[in-house]
């Protein structure tokens, strides 16, 4: 028994397997969680190594070298960029994207081990950092404070930061700007220099007096009593009465040559939110853990936190990213509901029947929902993705079932039984049904097998369209016959209401239909002038291609806009400090759309616990600033004209040295292009006086924003220079005379004071006063062995020197790179006249320059997807020429697709959109979409010409039958790409294209199948006739002879 | 006694059958899937790609005194879809 047969013979097990697969599918969609994309592994691991002392060239040649030629050998890599800066060799490995990261870095590992004899004595173990996406943070809290500011760091540290890690799924939680307590002993060198005290004496004399010790045990009688001396400070006021010295019989206390203070750390980051100041907190999440749950219970925890927090403390978002994935996802959801009902209306207006409605339209929400098992059992999330191919294939599942109904229908028409004409229509059609969606098969299943960057967001769009598709054949195969046999009857009255509003679409139709037939036959007749006019069609279409930018992928607004200003280096934190707030006032009253500005100014504290903080690039004269817009409904400006504004509002500073605005947050992909210029070459010199010229180059070309050179400037420092025969001369050696310097001007950390479980560091060094100059450097006694104290002046020079810059390194050559952001014009366009300009340059030969950036990216995808439509162009054929057994229809159908593509061409070009990855993708698609057309009408051609009409009448008459499923399949797909195409919501920029792509080449092409491939039939069958007969005229005359 | 041949579309199974179990027709011989084309009009049962139906034929033996209702009957459903071309044919059982 066929499955169709025993569908309709057992309609109750049939209808029970289909709600057992939607309530299996529901519960799934209550399991997923969401996010924005599917799982992405980074492909990237660096290589950290230490070596102490060295200046960057000796870096550069001694282990960055060394590292570069072994690591080059590690499979699947893409390439290896490095910086060598003085002390330390960055490394960077990048993979091909699906590389298994933790394969890599054990290959990795095993390539290091080789050469770690080769690297210097006093290089640390090279150290392997794998990078994450879990590295970014899912959200930061801003927390201000009035009262309570001294206190901040402890209050968030034990009030929010702690119950808060408690949360399951949330990483780290790091907090920055509010500085932490320390007890600061600061020494006046004079009283120091008078009683012939060093600073490592007062702090050993401090670690001495706070230390508890156990002191054995003793026995009273019958019982064993522990001893144990309780010697540390219960308070800090108790540091001041320390015995540091004897001097003249006298002892000397702490508070005789310093001043104790308990108070916070000197220096440290300063966040300011909205113009006050305030800490940050930075919460990542564990590997592996959803953001938005994460996200969702820590907003439910942080009213309750605040309720034990003191009332003055107040807390503001300044990043989500969780915000911007749930309104995408929102309006992804709506996108898809507005496309059933488009599809719904569809299918109403072409059939005219409620209950045949009714049967088509199921066939949407089983086959959706069931993808969701799917989903649930591969461990993956409802993401944009995922979302997005249901939107795609919505328009495409109920094909099937509406050809299975029409057949079952002109049956019961014809007269047989519901039951029986249910078995044997879909018998009819079966496989033409499952020919068709194998086409879409052979579009989509290439999809999963897709390598690089565009392999991570189109290998899940594939298999969900796949299974979709698959679901929706067996919906076609068994339930809608199983529901016709039930629901369909030849006698059925529609009331008089209905007849009276449906009669005028019926009419409507069948004027369609003879519209199209009479000029169909005009058109047969007139085959040369018809295939003329599609080819010059076809050729002006192409002429639009040069109109048409490209770009990589569209960039989306995320109502984030984050960025950093630079003053001259050397400049300190309370100049930066006056600019970002000027510069805050300003662009607060520019644009109201702003709801929260933050900025973050100076360093981190080299104590700090703040891993997040260490990462980010910082300095007494960097400022890092981070805009959260109000929702992008609300207002009219989006992130990249805001952007815009803020580089210009930039520009008007002269004191700055260089900024850089980053729309999107710079998270995530989908942030806009960037043009690069990298110049390789080995004399410093020469490769930056080229990059001088090309930034300056640059800045003429429209388009290029935030214009930077990567190698950094000169640092201006005071190195101090040991003179190595007076310190032998004076029984010293240099570690020992550096460690006294660092000691004073940078502090030494005594001992640590404990108080309710917490420990403060005790940090003994010179007051404020006397580290202010050159001079007071110069002044600090050094004691040698015999106690004699010398002066650093005596021994030492202090010079102004600048410290040289970092070298940076692209696969395993010296580069710098000029870098730039794009706005306002297209990537190909920036591209060339870019490409232009170089060429006009007079470039010695052995220095390189090349363009990088996203154009890189572009052209890899771009080859990659010019691949897969090859391939699918092939599988496509090779299921068109199984299902007619020929070689030469399929190729008529194929002609459908040049046409697709001066859809698309005029689509892109009417929009104003661009070339991009998702239009590209678009493309593809289509490539199995607007055959089906031609399916549909070839195969009802071949069947009337098998059923004795001549090849024009077959045409005419196969055309006009066919018109409306051809009409109805197309209207389906194009109304249910069209909310895609129009663009709801938030992050619909991303599938604005591929809409539009779809919409417009599906339209077009169908328009001219429906006339240039029956023309096209004609030609083919006529030669193919004409030869049939030549042949037989031959043998006819063989025999006359 | 008369023998019965009908021949229809296997669409109308059920109604062919309904026919016989009206006229308490229990015995009968049935062929699935076979083809056949009308001698004038109608449409061609080949199961092939242009005509895609398939025929269905019944052979039962019945007393002389059914045999003009069974005519009767099967020829009004005929009249229900004439296109489909459904017959039966009546000759004369020698023995059984």
């Amino acid at each position: 028994m066929k499955i169709y047969e025993s569908s309709v013979k057992k309609p109750i097990t049939t209808a029970i397997i289909f709600v057992a697969v939607v309530i299996l599918g529901l519960f799934s969609l209550n399991k997923l969680s969401i996010d924005m994309l599917p799982e992405i592994e980074m492909n990237q691991a660096i290589v950290l190594v230490t070596y102490p002392g060295a200046s960057a060239e000796d870096v550069e040649n001694n282990v960055t070298k060394a590292l570069e030629t072994v690591l080059s050998t590690v499979s699947d890599l893409k390439k290896i960029t490095s910086t060598s800066k003085e002390n330390v060799a960055v490394i960077t490995v990048e993979f091909n994207w699906g590389t298994n990261i933790d394969d890599a870095a054990n290959d990795m590992r095993d390539k290091i081990e080789l050469v770690k004899q080769v690297l210097p004595d006093g290089a640390s173990n090279p150290m392997i950092l794998k990078l994450s996406t879990d590295m970014m943070p899912v959200v930061i809290y801003s927390a201000t404070a009035d009262e309570s500011s001294q206190a901040l760091y402890k209050i968030l540290d034990e009030g929010v930061a702690n119950p808060l890690n408690r949360i399951n799924g949330v990483g780290a939680v790091s907090i920055s700007g509010a500085p932490q307590r320390e007890i600061s002993v600061n020494i006046d060198p004079q009283k120091l220099d008078a009683y012939n005290l060093t600073i490592e004496q007062i702090g050993s004399a401090i670690a001495r007096d706070n230390v508890n010790t156990p002191g054995g045990s003793i026995d009273i009688g019958s019982e064993t009593y522990s001893l144990r001396i309780e010697g540390e400070m219960k308070e800090s006021d108790l540091l001041n009465n320390i015995v540091v010295s004897n001097f003249g019989g006298k002892s000397v206390f702490l508070k005789d040559v310093a001043i104790v203070r308990d108070s916070v750390q000197e220096k440290a980051q300063e966040s300011y939110i909205n113009g006050k100041k305030g800490a940050t907190l930075v919460i990542q999440k564990q590997t592996g853990a959803n953001s938005v749950d994460i996200v969702n219970k820590i907003r439910k925890e942080l009213p309750k936190i605040t309720k034990n927090l003191p009332k003055d403390i107040q807390f503001h978002e300044v990043m989500n990213t969780t915000d911007n994935i749930k309104n995408s996802i929102a309006s992804l959801v709506e996108t898809v509901l507005l496309a059933f009902l488009f599809v719904a209306i569809v299918v109403f207006f072409f059939l005219g029947q409620w209950r045949a409605t009714i049967i088509i339209m199921l066939t949407i929400p089983i086959s959706l929902i069931a993808s969701f098992i799917y989903l649930l059992l591969t461990g993956n999330t409802i993401n944009v993705i995922s979302l997005s191919a249901l939107s795609i294939a919505i328009g495409m599942v109920v094909d099937d079932a509406i050809v299975v109904l029409e057949n079952i229908s002109t049956h019961v028409e014809k007269g047989a039984r519901p039951r029986e004409a249910a078995i044997y229509g879909t018998n009819e059609v079966g496989v033409a049904v499952i020919a068709s969606t194998l086409t879409i098969f052979a579009v989509f299943l290439p999809f999963t097998m897709m390598g690089g960057m565009a392999g991570i967001m189109f290998s899940q769009l594939g298999w969900m369209v796949c299974i979709v598709m698959a679901v929706s054949l067996i919906c076609a195969l068994t339930l809608i016959p199983m529901l016709s046999s039930i629901m369909i009857n030849k006698d059925r009255k529609s009331s008089k209401l209905f007849e009276k509003l449906y009669s005028p679409i019926r009419k409507l139709l069948d004027k369609f239909d003879n519209i199209y037939s009479s000029s169909l036959s005009w058109v047969v007749r007139h085959k040369t002038f018809t295939i003329i006019a599609g080819v010059l069609v076809f050729a002006g279409s192409i002429l639009l291609a040069s109109r048409i930018g490209s770009e990589f992928i569209p960039a989306s607004d995320n109502s984030q806009i984050s960025g950093n200003f630079e003053l001259p280096i050397g400049a300190n934190v309370e100049r930066t400090k006056v600019i970002a707030s000027q510069f805050e006032k300003v662009v607060k009253e520019k644009y109201p759309e702003i709801i929260t500005f933050t900025y973050t100014v100076g360093t981190p504290s080299e104590d700090d616990d703040n891993s997040w903080a260490q990462m980010q690039t910082s300095g007494s004269n960097y400022v890092s600033f981070r805009l959260k817009l109000c929702d992008i409904d609300d207002r009219e400006r989006d992130i990249f004209e805001i952007s815009e504004g803020l580089r210009k509002e930039l520009s008007s500073y002269p004191e700055l040295y260089r900024y850089n605005i980053l729309p999107g947050g710079g998270g995530g992909m989908t942030s806009g292009s960037t043009v690069d210029v990298e110049i390789l070459g080995y004399d410093f010199e020469e490769t930056e006086k080229i990059a001088k010229e090309i930034k300056d180059k640059m800045s003429k070309i429209k388009g290029l924003r935030d214009i930077t050179i990567s190698r950094e400037d000169y640092k201006p420092q005071y190195q101090i220079e040991f003179d190595r025969e007076k310190l032998a001369l004076n029984g010293l050696n240099v570690a020992t005379a550096s460690t006294f310097i660092r000691n004073r001007m940078n502090g030494m950390t005594a001992s640590l004071f404990r108080e309710d479980g917490d420990e403060y560091k005790i940090k003994v060094r010179y007051d404020r006063a006397n580290r202010q100059s050159i001079e007071d450097i110069e002044n600090i006694s050094i004691y040698n062995t015999s106690g004699k104290a010398i002066r650093l002046n005596e021994v030492a020079k202090i010079e102004e020197k600048f410290s040289p810059p970092s070298i940076e390194r692209q696969d395993r050559e010296r580069i710098i790179k000029v870098k730039s952001t794009l706005y306002g014009e297209t990537l190909d366009k920036a591209t060339a006249n870019m490409q232009a300009e170089i060429d006009k340059m007079d470039i010695p030969s052995h220095i390189g320059v090349q363009i990088g950036g996203t154009i890189v990216d572009q052209q890899e995808s771009f080859s990659d997807m010019g691949t897969l439509a090859l391939l699918i162009i092939m599988l496509v054929y090779v299921v068109m020429a199984a299902q007619f057994e020929s070689l030469r229809y399929p190729f008529i159908i194929m002609f459908a697709i040049p046409f697709a593509l001066t859809g698309v061409l005029v689509a892109l070009f009417l929009t104003g959109e661009t070339l991009n990855m998702m239009s590209a993708m678009g493309s593809i698609m289509l490539i199995g979409i607007v055959v089906k057309n031609g399916i549909v009408l070839v195969d009802y051609i071949n069947l009337n010409r098998e059923r004795g009409m001549s090849i024009v009448s077959a045409v005419v008459s196969g055309g006009k039958s066919r018109l409306r499923p051809v009409l109805m399949t197309t209207a389906t797909t194009v109304l249910g790409m069209l909310p895609m195409a129009i663009g709801i919501g938030e992050g619909s920029e991303l599938w604005q294209p591929m809409g539009i792509v779809i919409v417009g080449g599906l339209t077009f092409s169908t328009l001219i199948t429906l006339i240039f491939i029956p023309t096209l039939y004609c030609v083919f069958a006529s030669r193919e006739v004409k030869r049939y007969r030549n042949k037989n005229k031959l043998k006819l005359n063989r025999r006359a002879v | 006694m008369k023998a019965a041949f009908i021949a229809y579309n296997q669409a109308f199974v059920e109604e062919v059958e309904d026919v016989l179990r009206q006229l308490s027709i229990r015995g009968f011989t049935r062929w699935q899937d076979i083809q056949g084309r009308g001698s004038k009009t109608g449409e061609p049962h080949l199961g092939t790609h242009a005509w895609p139906s398939k025929n269905m034929a019944t052979l039962c033996v019945v007393d002389d005194y059914i045999a003009p209702i069974l005519k009767k009957m099967i020829q009004a459903l005929d009249h229900s879809a004439p296109n489909q071309g459904l017959r039966v044919f009546f000759w004369d059982v020698v023995d059984v």
